[in-house]
């Protein structure tokens, strides 16, 4: 058997090898939050801390300097702000998920959430790519008067016959519990090809291409201020499809489009909302520093 | 002389499309297409149909079931019935869970009493679990002794049937079409009992956002016959 070639390597790395990792703890510190410990190693960095106006809450940007995910990749973030604190999370662009080969990329984050402390998570689209499967579980542990702020859009990347939705899977799990019990698990999982029902059919996404979701979490959310972002957002939403719904103490907001842009102002708007209402801070703008 | 198991009779009472578990009042967001206009006749409520036994009976209802005849305690029972609470993150889906499992509970106690489901019972009164039709379903079908593969036929095609009736009065849609949607869904029937013996933890409450939305947007539709 001399002249077989020799078998293919697995792309997969071994599990104790992550392509990346992130760990960040966000305290605060005289008048101001500031990471109180943080880790990083492989294609995950993250930059120097910003204040975006005058309130306490900071603002640290995640970087792959990578440039994309690919098959096999694993990355591991973990975040906590501790009791008081308040974080806004970015990236510095959009998470690209190129192909995958026979395997997959994943991203796990683990975040906790003390007394009083809130995190917006607010990062740059995730856009998958031809031949991409991809999945992004968070786990999200929070404490009663914790605030939590989670957007995300999702959009197919472009791909050489010009056709949409060439990636092959994408799953995004969120698992929330406050105070120890299990609040929203919210599972999606979108197979153009191979999926339980037609890509295009009522129950995924009719003839729209792009998704886009807003999570929150925080005991100041109640049915009168779910009308009012209604009434605020169904405006912007023209050529979206749009729907708004009370959680088990919180809201969530879900929007199909045909771009990218639309999306984005449902949600950005919905974020400023938020925060103007509880913490009388200006609108996000993430493109001045 | 051969009998039918002992478990038939109890099992064809709990799967009449009549049992007043609330059903007739449930759409899922199948009205919300209606309102849009992608749902008027036969077709296209045949094709919603397979969509929403393949997604919402599946991983939400079907894996409940599954796990919740599984279960080898109470509190395992009380965490399935957290877990498809949790994953319908539309209110209307959240709610109809609550009001229906509270009925399918009250009748299960009737038809198939047992120690595991008046368990479950006390949790549900007790504001410990939400309750649910497909949770309180597994339970008194474990009591039973239904081998599972037939008790989550019987759950699907009870699911559906209702549905059915609804689409009938709603669309609407003749009786003979809806018994020949109900005939197509069969083979559907089969392929998520199937797939749902072999789902992984990761897979609970896996939805669709086309579904999702149209159960959220079902809360501020005007004219509506469905309180979902």
């Amino acid at each position: 058997m001399t002249g077989a070639p020799a078998p293919e390597l697995p792309v997969r790395r071994a599990a104790v090898e992550p392509a990346g990792t992130l760990a960040l703890t966000v305290g605060v510190r005289g008048k101001r939050c500031i990471a109180t410990s943080q880790y990083h190693q492989g294609a995950l960095r993250i930059l120097r801390p910003h204040y975006l106006d005058d309130t306490s809450q900071v603002c640290y940007v995640v970087v792959n300097p990578g440039g994309g995910y690919v098959g096999g990749d694993e990355y591991e973030i973990d975040i906590a702000v501790e009791t008081e604190a308040r974080l806004l999370l970015t990236t510095q662009s959009a998470t690209k998920v190129y192909r995958t080969p026979g395997t997959r990329a994943e991203q796990r984050t683990h975040i906790r959430l003390g007394p009083n402390a809130s995190l917006e998570s607010v990062p740059d689209p995730l856009i998958a790519y031809r031949g991409a499967t991809y999945r992004q579980a968070t786990v999200v542990e929070m404490h009663g008067s914790a605030s939590l702020v989670m957007a995300e859009i999702v959009t197919p990347g472009w791909s050489p016959n010009g056709a949409l939705f060439g990636y092959d899977e994408i799953r995004l799990r969120n698992e929330i519990s406050v105070d120890g019990r299990l609040v929203v698990l919210d599972n999606l999982l979108i197979r153009p090809v191979t999926g339980a029902a037609p890509i295009n059919g009522m129950a995924f996404l009719e003839d729209y291409t792009h998704m886009g979701s807003l999570l929150v979490m925080d005991a100041r959310v109640d049915a009168a201020l779910l009308n009012e972002l209604h009434e605020q957002l169904l405006p912007l939403a023209e050529g979206c499809n749009l729907g708004m719904s009370l959680l088990d103490g919180g809201l969530v907001i879900r929007a199909l489009s045909h771009a990218t842009e639309p999306l984005d102002a449902v949600i950005r708007a919905g974020i400023d909302f938020l925060r103007f209402r509880w913490y009388g801070q200006p609108r996000l703008n993430l493109r001045k520093y | 002389m051969n009998e039918p198991p002992s478990y038939l009779l109890p099992l064809l009472q709990l799967s009449d499309s009549a049992l007043p578990t609330g059903g007739f009042s449930h759409s899922f967001g199948m009205e919300t297409f209606l309102e849009r206009g992608l749902i008027d006749g036969e077709a296209n409520f045949a094709s919603w149909l397979s969509q929403f036994v393949s997604i919402q009976l599946t991983y939400s209802d079907g894996f409940a079931l599954r796990l919740a005849f599984e279960a080898f305690s109470v509190d395992e029972i009380a965490r399935v019935d957290r877990m498809v609470s949790a994953a319908a993150l539309p209110r209307e889906v959240r709610e109809a869970g609550t009001k229906m499992g509270a009925r399918m509970l009250a009748i299960a106690g009737t038809v198939a009493p047992g120690a595991r489901l008046s368990g479950y019972a006390a949790d549900v009164a007790s504001g410990r679990c939400a309750g649910h039709p497909a949770v309180a379903f597994g339970v008194a079908g474990r009591q039973l002794g239904v081998p599972l593969e037939e008790l989550l036929a019987s759950y699907l095609f009870t699911a559906v049937t209702s549905l059915t009736q609804n689409a009938i009065r709603a669309i609407p849609i003749g009786q003979d079409a809806g018994q020949r949607v109900l005939l197509g869904t069969h083979p559907k029937i089969m392929d998520a009992v199937r797939r749902i013996q072999a789902l992984e933890s990761d897979d609970f409450g896996i939805t669709a956002p086309g579904l999702e939305i149209a159960q959220m947007r079902h809360e501020r539709q005007r004219v509506r016959m469905f309180m979902s």
